[in-house]
């Protein structure tokens, strides 16, 4: 099971370790000790997040901002969860943490790929949630160490995330077949996009929500 | 506060609002009460999700320059092998890799 999970996680891999080194490497600029940036990627495990942190950690901005503009921006997250209401398992540990790893990346890959029959889904799950992290954390670490030494050019390394939520994305429409949310969420971006771009990943997921359901409710169902 | 102290201080109060916008859905509802509706949606949001960050990716590419003819080529490779192999990780690395060679050169 887990050199499965290994495998399959590893396009996460190629998104994060570049991702994180770019983390890395501005987080030096900061000027605390290196270690700080692999405890970010341990204890927050927030791509996005992490990256606001840095500027305004240089700003020296206070506690409650930090938390405001944090929860702000992951919020897109509280949607994620809905998929997994049933096949993270009961409560324990392993259910917390599953729950603590459920980044964009994780999300995308566990919604898209099929779980052997032989496995566990919540097992099959934590060693791809913990793979990532870990890959998370070796690329925040190596940014951080190599800060001055880096010498191999790592920039447009980040396509790669592009390139997996491509993958997933053609992976979706396969398992899905049906067209109407791939319609509903692209003009969700573009009205996201046009009016708020600065929150354009929540705007347009609450968007795309509320028209599924107001399809659904009115039972619109378009010739598919 | 010291400079130390102020970035652990700022670590926890990340780290856990970040948990709770993680840990929300799974206080809110609990495992019997899911309808059809609901069912609905949560099948339905993978592929809104998925098609909302490969635009969030690309909403930065700049129009009317060069970085969006090769953004498109390095896509299309992305794409095209992927619909062809089926390999997610070759697909992943050969679209990088031309994107890349686009960027540094």
């Amino acid at each position: 099971m887990i050199r499965s999970a290994l495998t399959i996680s590893l396009p996460i891999l190629f998104g994060f370790v570049p991702l994180g080194i770019a983390f890395g490497l501005l987080f030096q600029e900061l000027g605390y000790p290196w270690y700080f940036a692999s405890l970010m990627a341990v204890f927050v495990y927030a791509g996005a997040a992490q990256f606001m942190a840095i500027g305004l950690l240089s700003s020296g901005i206070g506690l409650l901002e930090i938390a405001i503009s944090t929860f702000f921006l992951n919020s897109r997250h509280m949607f994620y969860g809905l998929a997994f209401l049933q096949s993270f398992g009961n409560w324990n540990l392993r259910k917390l943490y599953l729950i603590f790893g459920l980044t964009d990346e994780t999300y995308a890959l566990m919604t898209t790929i099929k779980v052997p029959k032989n496995f566990t889904k919540e097992r099959y799950y934590f060693f791809i949630t913990l793979f990532a992290q870990l890959y998370w954390v070796l690329g925040c670490t190596i940014g951080a160490l190599a800060a001055n030494a880096l010498s191999f050019n790592t920039s447009g390394m980040e396509f790669a995330a592009t390139a997996l939520f491509v993958v997933l994305l053609i992976e979706q429409w396969v398992k899905v077949k049906r067209l109407l949310p791939f319609v509903i969420a692209f003009i969700a971006s573009a009205i996201a996009l046009l009016f708020f771009i600065k929150h354009m990943l929540l705007v347009a997921i609450i968007l795309s929500i509320a028209s599924i359901v107001l399809f659904r409710l009115f039972k619109i169902q378009p010739n598919e | 506060m010291n400079e130390i102290n102020y970035l652990l201080a700022a670590m926890l109060v990340m780290t856990v609002a970040t948990y709770i916008t993680r840990l929300t859905p799974f206080l809110l509802f609990s495992k019997g009460q899911e309808s059809s509706l609901f069912n609905y949606i949560s099948k339905s949001t993978p592929p809104m999700v998925m098609t909302i960050l490969v635009i969030y990716m690309l909403k930065d590419v700049e129009y009317l320059t060069f970085e969006i003819v090769y953004t498109f080529i390095a896509l299309l490779v992305t794409t095209g092998l992927h619909i062809y192999k089926r390999n997610a990780l070759l697909s992943i690395v050969s679209g990088t890799i031309v994107y890349m060679i686009f960027v540094q050169t």
